[in-house]
């Protein structure tokens, strides 16, 4: 793919992601369970390691959070290293299944596990700044939730990738 | 398009596999978690503005623990129960018994007091001060 074409696109996908970051932060399933999250943003993360495989996929995620850390005015504090934890550990995890277990798993077992790695790096994060087990109370309520989600995430990115055109997706 | 021939048979067995991990944490480690919750907490006494005792609220939970407080005007009985502190008894001379009049506290915030014997009770916790909304 032409260099100038992947940077464009990779900005669209991480503009995407930005929007379904704040669009979600409407959503009040955070007073369900503290921390839950729809995970919207992990559609973009996932096409992101779709179409451009590691390189590619790290930018968006690291440009999401922290161009969205910044916007939100969470930069540098416990917020922002919460969702860089939880995102980088979601995006390894992803990519390594998708990269080495593709005949495996479909899109839909990649984004759960990206759903739920997401949220053990969070707690584990979580546990070292405030230094009291209990935070992995939540733990348990944040993987069940993340099913749903996960499946749901997989099967937006799944559609999405179907409608690209080949161009894109080189296939 | 169904979901069926979307998910694979490995997507299944990982979903089902996460379901009951999530379960048995949920359900296992129930009973230690409940007293882990307040396992930082700390009540503090202190008489005539230096702290004279720091006792973890977590050895309270199966029976009472009762210290008793010297103060100008007489002994003050503390009572900590159950992750939670109250004046059982004010000595005699005080004159309105407002430290025995508030009654229980139970989480970090308020705060016994009893001027006329120059003692302050409250509920410390040594954890960063991050609420769980702020993630």
């Amino acid at each position: 793919m032409i260099r100038t074409r992947k940077i464009v696109i990779i900005g669209l996908l991480v503009g995407l992601g930005l929007i379904m970051h704040f669009v979600e932060t409407m959503l009040p399933l955070t007073a369900v369970v503290p921390g839950a999250k729809l995970g919207l943003a992990n559609i973009v993360s996932l096409i992101g390691i779709v179409l451009f495989g590691f390189s590619g996929g790290l930018q968006i995620v690291l440009l999401r959070i922290i161009i969205g850390s910044l916007l939100a005015g969470t930069f540098m504090t416990i917020n922002f290293y919460l969702s860089l934890s939880g995102g980088l550990l979601s995006f390894f995890m992803m990519y390594f299944v998708y990269e080495f277990f593709q005949d495996k798993f479909s899109l839909i077992g990649v984004s759960v596990i990206g759903a739920v790695t997401h949220n053990i790096g969070q707690i584990v994060i979580a546990y070292l700044i405030i230094e009291n087990a209990a935070v992995f109370y939540y733990l348990p309520f944040l993987t069940l939730l993340a099913v749903p989600t996960g499946i749901s995430v997989g099967l937006v990115s799944f559609f999405t990738v179907s409608y690209l055109p080949t161009s894109l997706t080189g296939r | 398009m169904k979901i069926n021939d979307i998910i694979t048979f490995y997507d299944k067995i990982l979903i089902i596999m996460i379901i009951i991990a999530s379960l048995l944490m949920l359900f296992a480690p129930f009973y230690y978690f409940q007293q882990g919750d307040s396992e930082n907490l700390y009540l503090i006494i202190e008489s005539n503005g230096k702290e004279v005792k720091r006792f973890p609220l977590e050895n309270t939970f199966s029976k009472p623990v009762v210290f008793e407080v010297a103060g100008p005007i007489g002994i003050h009985k503390i009572e900590a129960y159950q992750g939670k502190v109250r004046v059982k008894e004010a000595p005699d001379d005080d004159p309105l018994k407002i430290c025995e009049k508030t009654g229980w506290i139970e989480q970090q915030g308020p705060i016994i007091i009893c001027v006329p014997n120059k003692i302050g009770i409250w509920i410390e916790s040594s954890d960063a001060e991050v609420d769980g909304m702020s993630w």
